[in-house]
């Protein structure tokens, strides 16, 4: 009954049309006017090829732009040092920066309504590349334009950490390039050295190895080491809980968690797409497979015997806990390391903490007949331009997108307020190699090791699911793996519940 | 509110002579407002309609374009699947999709469960408070602590519960714990925990809302009406259900709807404490609608969804305004 | 006071209930009152201080709450590092803009509303409660969208407008009930003596001053206590005060007690102006149903 005919008149009204439409209601109603967008003119000519490299900095200077950011560190840093790149460029940048939902929200009405209020944006890859890649420009026409002003380093894939680019700058096509890496979490263990060896004795007594964490420790050894402090713990000694995970409201980190452990195991995927490329089209998913099942009875069993406060932490507050001494053991993204470190704030600082890789799969707990691996993921944060915005506003975002990834800035900001960079010539670095090592000056290098190892090579790397509803994907897989948490869903009825609404959600 | 001439006596003075000159007497203007609200227009040919309606153009027009032009908007776009990339026109489809999101109809149950919950408990805390309140003899200073919460910034009011519900280092959660109320993970983490979590920072700060208008109300008892009864013998317990407590009704009801109504508009302390979690424990219809509109950006979904909570509102705020006019209506 | 003294000769059960009555009212007052105290205290704690907390059951122990040693960090902060002086002032002008907007727009209206009768005024001016009953998320969405192509979002003009869609139906609400309490005679004897319409309007408005004070005073108080028209309206270039302190949840490290002493800076002004207007509270917070 309520279908469209084909060919209505009513849907050549695009939204973008009904907005325009939007605005004449309202200048008719009398109360304002349609404005036009805050992007101020440039004045400038196009430079050539041959002119001096100031010139081609300085060729946009007095327009103006704006950087919607996550609260993260680079983000704080570049805006204490704007000034440098006014006085590169003459180019007026404002930063703002929200929590990532919120970045999430403005982002989406702005490209959405084909706005460029945002010329610069963070394109965190999952929550806002996989929805929102086709609003950003692609950069490689200008990675080689002679007009421009070019990083010496270039943006090849090699210039970067491995896979980051692919993480964040490639969705849905292997020949654009929508953003350039800004940030990066990586999740490694962080664990309590000082306990696992002050308990080492009893628990070789009941499980036969050394209480250590090893690149082949597995998720099997993890739920061990789990039930080990909290039966120690129960037993009335002054232990803290052994793991925790991050289960809390902020849905992505929750399917992050999830996933680390599914694809360690066989390497199991949600879809049969490219992991890399992702689909738009991914079709039908495999949840509700005999791996996965199994897969969510064992997240259950370590969800049990972890710290019970699990389902209300998402990162920070799983940090806190650890902080406060309260676990001795978190898959964490490595940028909190900084806040362990740091006297003044952690019970698990100087020296008690140590870092290793994520947990690998363990080889009897796969079904599916593929390898077990040390399951990584990550939060790839990349700098990308609003294709909205006119050209001469998207060419000079790219001055500011390639001075902001640049080797010296990142390098400062590491030092400054403790980054994570994405250029592989930074961890190079004498004075980074060095601060790896105790005592360390930037306390995130600690972990670099770990984090830029082998967790974020393939075959452990697992950049997926690239897939349009990303963010709706994330909230079902947090809020169904979370009922099932609470005891409301058995294992087998949570991955059946994720199998049909997913494939709803997918149109599969 | 006072009656505003009973405040100023040079004014008293000027009704009193002009009402005198009308055989009106300035003991009309002391009764409620409902019996005088119509009154003054017959006096006198009033100013032309026109001149009125000028300075009401203002405010009419900044409200159209806030409120009435968006309403519009959205109804248009409920009807619309705004998916990325642009509209398409898909009739009721986003309304019929509806009835099969179990996370839609999971939010209107828990909106109406955590609204009757939260209501109850206000009530019947707040109306005994008000009772105790009222025999006090530190009436003014018991009120004036007691407006304490309703001052806090709601979304304030989150993280401040957030911090004494902290399974770490939160001072509530010992004492939960301590007392033996809770077992070791947090109030928040526990999905049938979580919503009473909610429920307790809503009755925390609002239940004095209730209290304050059940206070007003108390003032209002006829006197006479007990004071007979007492002399008949009946118990200050009885003279409670059978005089006050009716006499309550109408003054309840009103802040009955308003809090209702309060629970569909505000989701600041809510989104702050839990987000909707854990699972969907405390996702009421407002936050799921928030995740629709603003995570996902199924504005069409989203729209529809908005709609249906508008529709409810409307209705509440009829009868509302229903009572408002005639407050006896909502005694039987 | 009516039943107070009705009751005149004292009984066990009334002894009981008397006492109940003092617990209940002890308890409720500290139930009500204790999270101001703690949030008040622990802004003055440093992060490790404020991890203090006594073994479960532990009844004996719980002084560590007071062991610490005061500091203004905190404070210092939050207006050295972080730009809490301006977000004051973007809650103050916001929040006193859309009031004053309100309360102009909203008297001439009310006044009008309370003079004249014209078919469909009951259907009008429930249309303006409604507006203001409305679920906020519901409104958001268009009005987001409106907003940016007036290019009113993340701007002060933006977030005042954004409060009046609340604020403005309240006012026309409230003050409507104002002006019916004035008599029309007093503009009519003001017109006999040769005032122009809009001169004998100006005449009452002293009459109603004190009200339409104290209801600037509660516009102030619920646009200053907003959070998501200012978190999404507001955005990052009109931030004020509720969501700076959400901000404080960094990704790094929460800052409870930065988060503790945003909360008291938050609070604290809302507090007073509360016990300014508490007469006329009721009143307002019950969209003038009931009266005091």
């Amino acid at each position: 009954m309520f279908h469209k005919p084909k060919n209505a008149l009513y849907k050549t009204v695009s939204r973008r049309r009904f907005l325009e439409l939007g605005g004449y209601g309202a200048a008719a109603l009398g109360v304002g006017s349609l404005a036009v967008g805050m992007n101020s003119t440039i004045m400038a000519t196009r430079v050539q090829a041959a002119s001096s490299e100031d010139a081609k900095w300085k060729q946009f200077a007095g327009s103006k732009l704006t950087f919607l950011s996550e609260n993260t560190p680079p983000s704080f840093a570049i805006r204490d040092n704007i000034k440098a790149f006014y006085d590169l460029t003459g180019i007026e940048v404002e930063v703002l920066t929200d929590d990532l939902p919120v970045v999430q929200q403005k982002v989406g009405i702005d490209v959405r309504a084909g706005k460029a209020d945002y010329v610069l944006n963070y394109v965190q890859d999952k929550p806002i590349g996989s929805p929102f890649a086709d609003f950003y420009a692609d950069m490689t026409p200008m990675f080689g334009d002679e007009t421009l002003p070019q990083d010496p380093e270039g943006y090849g894939d090699g210039s970067w950490v491995e896979n980051f680019l692919n993480a964040c700058g490639r969705f849905y096509s292997a020949e654009k390039v929508i953003a350039l890496p800004y940030d990066a979490a990586i999740p490694v263990t962080f664990y309590r050295q000082d306990l696992f060896e002050k308990h080492t004795k009893e628990f070789e007594a009941e499980y036969g190895r050394r209480l250590e964490f090893t690149p082949d420790t597995t998720w099997k050894h993890v739920l061990e080491i789990a039930t080990f402090f909290k039966k120690l713990k129960e037993g009335g000694a002054d232990v803290p809980y052994g793991y925790a995970q991050h289960q809390g409201s902020f849905a992505w980190t929750t399917q992050l968690d999830i996933q680390r452990l599914m694809f360690s195991h066989g390497r199991w995927t949600d879809f049969n797409v490219d992991d890399k490329l992702g689909s738009k089209t991914p079709g039908k998913t495999n949840w509700g497979d005999e791996q996965s099942i199994f897969m969510l009875e064992q997240f259950k069993a370590l969800a049990d015997v972890s710290h019970p406060d699990n389902l209300a932490n998402g990162t920070l507050e799983l940090n806190t806990v650890y902080q406060s001494g309260n676990i001795a053991m978190q898959v964490q993204y490595h940028e909190f390391a900084a806040s362990v470190e740091d006297e003044k704030t952690s019970r698990a600082a100087g020296g008690k903490t140590a870092y290793a890789y994520c947990p690998k799969g363990e080889a009897s707990w796969i079904k599916n007949g593929g390898e077990a691996v040390n399951g990584t993921n990550c939060g790839i944060g990349g700098i990308g331009i609003n294709k909205n915005a006119s050209e001469q506003l998207q060419r000079a975002a790219y001055l500011f997108a390639i001075w902001s990834t640049s080797k010296q800035l990142q390098f400062d900001v590491l030092k400054g307020l403790g980054g994570t960079p994405t250029r592989k010539s930074v961890l190079e670095m004498p004075e980074v190699v060095e601060a790896k090592k105790r005592p360390s000056k930037m306390p995130n290098a600690l972990t670099f090791d770990v984090a830029y190892g082998i967790g974020i090579q393939d075959p452990n790397f697992v950049l997926g699911p690239k897939i349009p509803e990303a963010n709706e994907y994330h909230s079902l897989v947090a809020s169904e793996t979370q009922r099932m948490l609470t005891g409301e869903m058995s294992p087998a009825e949570t991955a059946e519940s994720l199998k049909s609404q997913i494939d709803e959600l997918n149109g599969a | 509110m006072t009656d505003l001439t009973e405040k100023s006596p040079a004014l008293q003075d000027v009704a009193a002579k002009l009402f005198r000159a009308r055989s009106h007497s300035i003991e009309v203007e002391a009764r409620p407002r409902t019996e005088v609200l119509e009154k003054p227009l017959t006096f006198n040919p009033p100013a032309p309609k026109r001149y009125y309606f000028y300075l009401m153009a203002p405010a009419i027009a900044v409200l159209a374009f806030i409120s009435l032009y968006p309403f519009f908007w959205l109804i248009f776009l409920s009807l619309q699947d705004v998916d990325i990339g642009g509209g398409e026109w898909v009739g009721f489809d986003n309304y019929i999709r509806l009835f099969s999101d179990s996370r839609f109809i999971n939010g209107w149950t828990l909106l109406l469960k955590y609204s009757v919950i939260c209501l109850t408990l206000q009530l019947s805390i707040g109306v005994l408070l008000a009772v105790v309140v009222n025999n006090s003899r530190y009436e003014r200073f018991l009120v004036t602590a007691l407006l304490m919460p309703m001052m806090m910034a709601p979304a304030v009011a989150g993280l401040l519960w957030l911090f004494l519900y902290n399974g770490t280092f939160g001072w509530y959660h010992w004492l939960m714990q301590s007392v033996g109320i809770l077992d070791s993970a947090s109030i928040l983490a526990r999905a049938d925990t979580a919503l009473l979590a909610v429920i307790i920072v809503d009755v925390w700060q609002w239940t004095p809302l209730i209290t304050l208008i059940a206070l007003a109300g108390l003032k209002r008892v006829p006197r006479d009406q007990l004071e007979a009864n007492m002399v008949d013998g009946a118990s200050p317990m009885r003279n409670f259900f059978s005089i006050t407590l009716p006499n309550l009704y109408p003054v309840l009801l009103i802040a009955v709807l308003l809090r209702f109504m309060d629970n569909f508009r505000f989701i600041d302390s809510l989104l702050v404490l839990t987000g909707g979690g854990p699972g969907s424990a405390t996702k009421i219809l407002p936050v799921y609608l928030f995740e629709v509109a603003f995570k996902f950006f199924k504005l069409g979904r989203g729209a529809a969804i908005a709609l249906t909570l508008l529709l409810v509102t409307i209705i509440l705020g009829k009868i509302l305004v229903r009572v408002f006019e005639n407050p006896k209506a909502g005694r039987s | 006071m009516a039943s107070r003294d009705v009751v005149t000769y004292e009984t066990p059960l009334t002894k009981l209930i008397r006492v109940l009555s003092v617990v209940f009212l002890a308890l409720y007052l500290v139930w009500t009152l204790l999270p101001f105290f703690i949030m008040f205290i622990s802004s003055f704690k440093d992060l490790l201080a404020a991890f203090k907390l006594p073994a479960v059951g532990d009844w004996s122990d719980i002084g560590v709450f007071f062991d610490f040693t005061p500091t203004l960090k905190h404070y210092r902060s939050l207006f050295e590092d972080n730009a809490f002086g301006t977000y004051t002032m973007n809650s103050l002008i916001a929040a006193g803009g859309s009031a004053v907007i309100s309360v102009i727009f909203g008297s001439l209206a009310a006044y009008s509303l309370s003079r004249v009768n014209f078919r469909g005024k009951s259907d009008l001016f429930f249309w303006i409660i409604s507006t203001r009953m409305a679920p906020v998320v519901a409104v958001m969405v268009p009005l987001y969208s409106i907003f940016r192509s007036l290019d009113l979002v993340g701007t002060l003009p933006g977030l005042i407008l954004a409060y009046t869609t609340f604020n403005l139906p309240f006012a026309i609400w409230i003050l409507k009930g104002f002006f019916d309490n004035v008599p029309y005679a007093i503009e009519e004897a003001q017109m006999v003596d040769g005032a122009t319409r809009f001169q004998a309007f100006r005449s009452i408005l002293p009459l109603v001053a004190p009200g339409i004070g104290a209801f600037i005073v509660l516009c102030i108080l619920f646009a200053w206590n907003d959070f998501l028209f200012a978190a999404i309206i507001g955005s990052g270039g009109a931030k004020t005060l509720p969501v700076a302190t959400r901000e404080l949840v960094q990704p790094q490290n929460i800052q409870w007690g930065a988060i503790m002493a945003a909360g008291v800076i938050t609070t604290l002004p809302m507090m007073a102006l509360g016990l300014v207007i508490r007469k006329y509270l009721v009143t307002g917070l019950t969209m003038g149903a009931v009266k005091e």
